[in-house]
């Protein structure tokens, strides 16, 4: 046998099994992923470009799946355990620049905004669709960069798409001013307010969200944090655009301040902007009770019990004539705390001997209850404070865990906050004139407390217009932005404790004691903790970004 | 393709109805040949001294003798027919009756046998000619094991092959598997073959495994293209063989109980340790005198209880497996036949796995010149949880102490949820059914001598049912303990109404393979040719509905509530598509000097179509120096082999489709007017140039077999590196870039060790042997190119290039603070590195301030720990034979790897679980070297920053199995007709020696939230009739 007749044979049938082989190979690999568009299928319908603008969307903030409400950094609550983040790092003020909160993700956000308004802006979509879509995400990145702004100060303004094969190194963009920061977000938000419907399908941007935002912004940017001098031309803005939102007349306050917050009434009256839930599903449902709410209710579990509000907060709660606990006429009997009350209390704080899902439930000492204060330092979920939150859980969702059951909205923006922005800033730029009061007062009279006296000085109005601000939006996740805008974290936030309520038999009698709460302290430096520390990712990936001072 | 497939198809009609016929009379088709016979005799020795009660038998007939105690043996046989000669642990040997004077044979100990055949990639070698680095085990050597997953039986008893089993969870325990380490920051998972094609091996009957075959080096692997860099497994099922129909029974039943279960604090050790944490913090005690005596006394063990999680779960839980193999054969058509039950419960009564396994394969010489092979692999497995999965459960286990009540209460009500969650929460249900069947035809090419034509075809369907019940579990409470007697209430935990998901998916792979193998021999020179085409298809897919709020306890999925709100729906599909040419060209000289070239040329789907084909080659060669004439007259060297290889291989590490720059479409995705919408995302931003990671392996090594087997080698070094490896780029961008990069074939790694096997048998008498196997395996890799930012980079401790991969990184901890680094107001004296995690007290963690700027941070991380894959691992085999009675044991172990402690393994109470006992030895001024820092309530953020006080080194030695095996004597067994009967006790993990505490060092993973590693003792019986 022939060594080349092997050879060729072989090479014949080689050349066989190559042949078959390139006829179909290419072809034979051509796979196509079956959950992926390409650019021309995207931007050439509005249906589809929707698409991309619903995943941004969705990139708001979801509040009511975290573990912790952002009030547990502030004076109104202490998580209810001892490693959560909130009580272990944040409350202590023991963060640095990689175990702070990450507020710095939300650039990816900016990036998608950019992406959709550049793709939108060069498509040859139906203009009026354009026109509102457009500014929607104009919106949602002034949204981000507000994000940005209150908790790192200027950050860098990038409106384009980033692309490092064809910008190169101008990808890395230095922070831009606080100031120039704020002007982007104000002048964005004034460009597009007028382009928005002052209706649209619930969850979407609206003029109304955006003159809120920019109000808010404004109001921030008046404060004493970015208003050392006490510019009154500052104050003047963020009323005149608080007063924009109320002369728009399609908000007013729903009745009932409980029931507000309930899915029943998602979209009502007083939304001004809200992210949104659909409970029943994994990805979409809200699970704040089994995370937040009272751990242990008539015998199971029923909750993580992550949120216990304090004494603090509970003594700003006035009674129901209207004034507050320390005025000796008001009637407060700290032996009897819980009685005469405002409404408000009642529907945002369990208490002792107060009912929830038809048990009555029992903080104090002594008779066994799994719901006893935990004055130890021990991390059951038990109340530490000796209260427990009542504010927007539904009780129909009590079911311990992330059990993605309700479908309410978490309220970003509502009109009793501009209301109480407005009459912020106009009584700061003009004094307590009667549209502060009938301001305030609307947002009172919804809870059944007696106006204002008529005659509060301008200090005495601010007091009291911070106090109402406490208490209406208690666990809404505003007090942390107030506190570190009127500069008032370094006192609120910097005590040897917070407090709790005990109650306990002594000699025989039931007794009512203020005391500080196990693990209670709290910490704030003033020199650097008004804002957080730039991720040392982000620092170390972009050499010309500036960490924040002192740390 | 079209061709090939035609093809196949043709031979299949042609030859359909002969093998149906075939099949039928194979049977009867073992008659006896009329033939002249005469008494053959002759003697069977070891080489040294003879063997008894060896037995020898006709092939193909009932006939059968054993030898004497000299060795001797006579037994009826004609000419040409064959004898075979088989003793326990010795290789069979075969014999054909031709006109010897007398039939003297020399029986070689199993393991020892160099001159078998071995399986490699696309077809089988002889031992002595391979040039490759290849390791191989037999089936039998680990089908008595108590062990349910395959993966788990490969530690420790093949070199090159490290494996960790991170949990015991019935059905879901297989082992993680590295060739050779790890090689690349992508994946490391080699490739598993079962009879030629790519599958899953785990859940295949033990009994119906022939060999397995660890292909290691670029020779070996180079076959496999695309697919090989990470090393190759081959597993392959039994196959008949000629003779009598032989029936065999295997089975065994043993009993399971964790290897080592955590020390929990009980009620009582509880509150003294909580008191401790509280009185550190200042704070009231927790646990009064009055408390702490009744938890002493268990005085109140309803409002005090003293629960003990592990009365919870079930001892000596059942493992039994149960074989029935059937093999034989003609010239013309042999057959095997296997079918298996197993049946494994677990530490929870709820939680059990049954499974059933068919093989049948069948080899049938259709016509003088072609073959048909034929292949079926079924398997049916279900498996059952609790509604709550067993990890999780194992994880709520450790959350059970004093404060969250009793376990049951004294009146016999369940108190805390677990025992609900264990046996109260529903169910899981997977029911798996798989089938792995092909066929095979090779065709001799007559025109050209040696030249055969092989096609062949593999469907393997699968599916699978996945079903969640979930029920409201019940449990009870005190109400007031100051009520007397207590008054317990039932209340439901978790879901009101019971809810049920039900997930179904199916997956089809269909592979073909055409090829041409030539074999010719001339003069002293050998040569083999092979040409192959391969393409390999997977399509699958899933479905799954969910209902929740059943208001009738019925476990269907019409039953739930019609609201829609209560369903969901979900489905998906995927395809993956590989084809390849490769070839294979062997060379030998007078089986001295051996030379062979392999490769592939390959595509994948994964990549552009620019990009998807690559050219992997190989080269390796041989020199059999004991086969020169100056190493001839050395007697005691058999056999001494050098050899060495260089090749490259691809590997597909990263995901596919990273070219493509497209969007995501998801669903439901967001909430805009009341109604759930989809959305799309931006997925990373694109590479349209990635391909394939590239691996060049280098090995050189030796085979050396001494004094007839006295001592056997197999050594070998081993240097691979990974190029175009596929990394992430994302430090290059800023983070505000706002997306992730495609990953990119940037990275370079390189690994290198040393593996080799040593054997030894030796015979102290005729009735006495020993032997002992041995392997070890060294494997370390080298990050040599990474993408790292200039603050890791820049920092010689904690750049990760030049370090092996998963380098653990943190500060260094150097004790604790004390009493006497304090002033007397509480601060720290001057001098000390200040610490940024809030105020320290003494007994907290002090680190290092390495780069002596007088405070700990991020400069003053540096490498803490190895990676937690093992570096070394080995397996120690001795083995004692006397007479009818065998030892066999094996020690494996492992060593340079490190655990980083976390969360609970960190710190008594976390997240409220309980402590354990050696939580006791914490700081106080009296114990200033304690094993953990002051005690308190909470971790505090300064204890626990990721620090070299956390790393534990994980090294372990254990006593892995061990089997005690009696075979009745053959003149016992022969008047009953029977071939053998062996009974044995069997072990797994029996003894563990490691430093890790509480917790079993195989679960290496984090939290240690797993199902501990089993235990399992177990007695068997093996008949062959």
């Amino acid at each position: 046998m022939s060594n080349i007749f092997i050879k060729n044979n072989i090479r014949i049938a080689s050349l066989i099994l190559a042949i078959t082989c390139l006829v179909s190979c290419n072809k034979y690999l051509d796979v196509d992923p079956k959950d992926q568009v390409t650019n021309s299928t995207l931007w050439t319908s509005s249906g589809n470009a929707d698409l991309f603008l619903n995943n941004i969307y969705s990139g708001l903030p979801d509040p009511y799946n975290k573990l912790e409400s952002e009030d547990t950094w502030t004076d109104n609550a202490m998580a209810g355990y001892n490693y959560y983040d909130s009580r272990a790092i944040y409350a202590r003020s023991v963060y640095t620049a990689v175990n702070a909160p990450n507020y710095w993700i939300h650039f990816n956000n900016v990036r998608k905004c950019n992406v959709f308004i550049q793709n939108v802006t060069a498509s040859t979509l139906p203009d009026a669709w354009k026109k509102q879509r457009l500014a929607e995400a104009r919106y949602l990145r002034a949204y981000f960069y507000e994000l940005l702004w209150t908790h790192y100060g200027g950050v860098p303004i990038i409106t384009d798409v980033l692309n490092e094969n064809t910008q190169g190194d101008s990808i890395f963009r230095a922070r831009n001013t606080d100031e120039e920061t704020f002007q982007f977000i104000d002048n964005e938000l004034a460009a597009i307010a007028d382009d928005l419907p002052t209706k649209s399908d619930a969850g979407r941007a609206t003029k109304g969200a955006a003159l809120t935002l920019k109000g808010w912004c404004e109001l921030f940017e008046a404060s004493a944090l970015k208003n050392p001098g006490n510019d009154p031309a500052k104050w003047a803005l963020a009323a005149a655009t608080n007063k924009q939102v109320i002369d728009l007349g399609v908000y007013s306050l729903f009745p009932d301040l409980e029931t507000l917050f309930f899915e029943g009434n998602n979209n009502n009256s007083e939304t001004i902007f809200a992210r949104t839930y659909l409970g029943g599903s994994a990805t979409l449902g809200g699970s704040k009770e089994g995370l937040w709410g009272l751990r242990n209710v008539g015998g199971a579990q029923v909750g993580y019990g992550g949120v216990n509000p304090t004494q603090e907060l509970v003594d700003d709660y006035e009674m129901n004539n209207g004034l507050p606990i320390t005025d000796p006429a008001s009637g407060y009997d700290p032996q009897n705390p819980y009685v005469n009350r405002e409404k408000r209390f009642y529907q945002s704080i369990i208490y002792d001997g107060c009912n929830w899902l038809g048990y009555v439930i029992l903080t104090r000492r002594g008779v066994g209850s799994k719901n006893e204060i935990d004055l130890t330092n021990g991390s059951g979920g038990g109340p530490n404070t000796g209260y427990a939150l009542r504010k927007t859980l539904d009780p129909k969702y009590a079911v311990s865990g992330s059990n993605h059951l309700n479908s309410a909205n978490y309220i970003i923006f509502r009109y009793a906050e501009v209301l109480l922005s407005y009459a912020e800033a106009q009584n700061e730029a003009v004094g307590p004139d009667a549209s502060v009061q009938d301001a305030v007062n609307q947002v009172r009279a919804r809870s059944e407390l007696p106006a204002l006296p008529a005659d509060l000085t301008q200090d005495e109005m601010r007091t009291a217009i911070r106090r109402e601000r406490r208490v209406e939006f208690s666990f809404e996740d505003k007090r942390w932005y107030d506190l570190i805008r009127w500069k008032t974290a370094e006192i609120n936030l910097n005590t040897p404790s917070l407090h709790c309520m005990v109650i306990e038999k002594v000699n025989g009698v039931w007794t009512y004691t203020v005391q500080p709460a196990a693990d209670g302290s709290r910490i704030f430096y003033a020199n650097k903790n008004y804002v957080l520390p730039i991720p040392q990712d982000a620092i170390d990936k972009n050499s010309k970004l500036v960490q924040n001072p002192n740390y | 393709m079209g061709i090939v497939m035609g093809l196949c198809q043709t031979i299949l009609k042609k030859t359909a109805r002969q093998i149906a016929v075939l099949l039928l009379f194979s049977f009867l088709a073992a008659s006896v040949f009329a033939q002249e016979k005469a008494l053959v005799s002759g003697k069977v020795t070891n080489g040294k001294t003879p063997l008894s009660n060896v037995s020898v038998k006709v092939l193909g007939s009932k006939a059968g003798t054993t030898s004497d105690e000299q060795g001797n043996f006579r037994i009826a046989a004609a000419k040409g027919q064959t004898l075979v000669f088989s003793y326990i642990g010795y290789a069979e040997q075969q014999v054909l009756v031709a006109d010897q004077p007398a039939i003297n044979v020399e029986l070689v100990i199993n393991s020892l046998s160099f001159d078998s055949v071995v399986v490699v990639g696309y077809g089988t070698q002889k031992k002595t000619s391979l040039t490759a680095a290849v390791s191989t085990m037999k089936g039998k050597e680990i089908a008595s094991t108590p062990v349910t997953n395959l993966s788990n039986s490969l530690g420790g008893r093949l070199s090159g092959v490290i494996v960790t089993q991170n949990t015991g969870d019935p059905g879901r325990d297989g082992s993680s598997i590295f060739v050779r380490g790890v090689s690349s920051t992508g994946s490391n998972q080699p490739l598993i073959i079962v009879d030629g094609v790519p599958r899953d091996f785990t859940q295949l009957d033990p009994n119906s495994i022939e060999t397995f075959t660890v292909l290691k080096d670029a020779a070996a692997v180079a076959p496999y293209g695309v697919a090989g860099a990470n090393g190759v497994i081959l597993v392959t099922t039994k196959r008949g063989k000629r003779g009598e129909p032989t029936l065999t029974y295997n089975g065994y039943v043993g009993f399971q109980n964790p290897t080592v279960l955590p020390k929990f604090a009980n009620g009582y050790q509880y509150a003294l340790l909580r008191n401790m944490a509280s009185q550190n913090e200042g704070l009231p005690l927790p646990y009064n005198q009055f408390a702490l005596q009744k938890l002493r006394d268990h005085s109140d063990p309803d409002a005090l209880p003293d629960p003990n999680v592990w009365d919870l779960i079930h001892k000596n839980a059942i493992l039994t497996n149960h074989n029935i193999e059937i093999s034989g054969g003609t010239e013309k058509v042999k057959y095997y036949g296997s079918f298996g039950y197993q049946y494994q419960e677990a530490m929870f009564a709820s939680t059990n796995n049954r499974k059933y396994n068919l093989t049948l394969n069948l080899d049938a010489q259709a016509t003088p010149t072609t073959k048909i092979s034929i292949n079926v692999n079924g398997r049916n497995q279900n498996t059952k949880y609790p509604g709550i999965a067993p990890g999780r459960v194992f994880e709520l286990l450790q959350y059970v102490n004093t404060r969250r009540g009793a376990l049951y209460y004294s009146n016999g009500l369940p108190g805390d949820k677990i025992p609900a969650t264990i046996y109260g929460s529903g169910y899981e249900k997977i029911n798996t059914m798989a089938l792995y069947s092909q066929i095979a035809v090779e065709q001799d090419l007559p025109f050209i001598p040696g030249l055969k034509a092989r096609g062949a075809i593999a469907y393997d369907p699968s599916n699978s049912l996945d079903k969640l019940w979930r029920l409201p579990t019940h449990i009870n409470s005190i109400v007031d303990t100051s009520q007397h007697p207590y008054v317990f209430k039932n209340a439901i935990f978790d879901q009101p109404l019971a809810s049920l998901n039900e997930t179904h998916r199916q997956s089809y792979q269909l592979t073909y393979q055409a090829s041409l193998n030539y074999v010719k021999s001339f003069g002293s020179s050998n040569i083999t040719v092979l040409a192959l085409f391969e393409a390999k298809s997977n399509d699958s897919l899933s479905l799954a509905a969910s209902r929740r709020n059943y208001n009738v306890t019925i476990d269907e999925i019409d039953l739930g509530s019609s609201s829609q709100a209560d369903m969901t729906t979900n489905g998906s599909s995927n395809s993956t598509r590989q084809l390849g040419l490769l070839y294979r060209l062997t060379y030998d000289y007078a089986q001295k000097y051996f030379f062979e070239a392999s490769g592939r040329y390959d595509g994948s789907y994964y990549f552009a179509p620019g990009n998807r084909f690559g050219f992997f080659p190989a080269f390796s060669a041989g020199w059999r120096l004991s086969q020169e004439n100056f190493l001839k007259d050395i007697t005691c060297i058999n056999n001494l082999k050098i050899r060495g290889s260089y090749g490259e291989v691809g590997a597909l590490a990263g995901a596919p489709f990273q070219y493509l720059s497209t969007y995501s479409v998801y669903g439901p995705a967001y909430v805009l007017g009341g109604q759930a919408v989809q959305a799309a995302n931006e997925r990373s931003e694109s590479n349209p140039n990635i391909t394939w990671e590239r691996a060049k392996k280098t090995d050189i090594g030796f085979d050396l077999s001494l004094w007839n087997g006295l001592l056997t080698l197999e050594a070998d070094y081993f240097y691979e590196k990974r190029s175009n490896m596929l990394v992430s780029p994302s430090v290059i961008v800023p983070a505000e870039y706002g997306i992730g990069l495609s990953q990119v074939n940037g990275g370079e790694m390189k690994n290198q060790g040393i593996d080799f096997s040593i054997g030894s048998a030796y015979s102290l008498s005729k009735d006495l042997q020993v032997s002992l196997q041995g392997n070890f395996t060294y494997a370390r890799n080298t990050l040599l190119k990474v993408f790292e930012t200039s603050a890791t980079f820049d920092n010689p401790n904690r750049r990760v290039t030049g370090k092996p991969l998963g380098t653990q990184f943190g500060f260094e901890a150097i004790g604790y603070f004390q009493e006497a680094d304090f002033n007397p107001d509480g601060t720290l004296k001057s001098g000390i590195a200040v610490q940024p995690w809030g105020a320290v007290h003494p007994g907290d963690l002090r680190y290092e301030d390495i780069s002596g700027d007088g405070k700990i941070n991020n400069d003053d991380l540096t490498k803490i720990g190895n990676a937690p894959t093992p570096m070394i691992i080995y397996g120690i085999a001795p083995s004692v034979r006397y007479k009818n009675l065998s030892l066999d044991l094996l020690f494996q172990g492992s060593a340079n790897a490190n655990l980083y402690m976390d969360r609970q393994m960190q710190w008594p109470f976390y997240n409220s679980m309980n402590a354990y006992v050696a939580n006791f030895n914490s700081w106080t001024p009296d114990n200033p070297n304690a094993k953990y820092p002051r005690l308190t309530n909470a971790p505090t953020t300064n204890n626990s920053q990721q620090s070299s006080w956390w790393m534990t080194n994980v090294s372990y030695l254990r006593l892995k199995s061990a089997t005690l095996a009696y075979s009745l004597p053959y003149n016992i067994i022969h008047k009953i007709k029977i071939q053998n009967v062996r009974v044995f006790v069997s072990g797994q993990n029996i003894l563990t020696w490691t430093k890790l505490q509480n917790y079993d060092p195989e679960n290496a993973g984090a939290y240690t939230n797993l199902y501990p590693q089993q235990k399992v003792i177990s007695a068997g019986l093996n008949v062959t009739f």
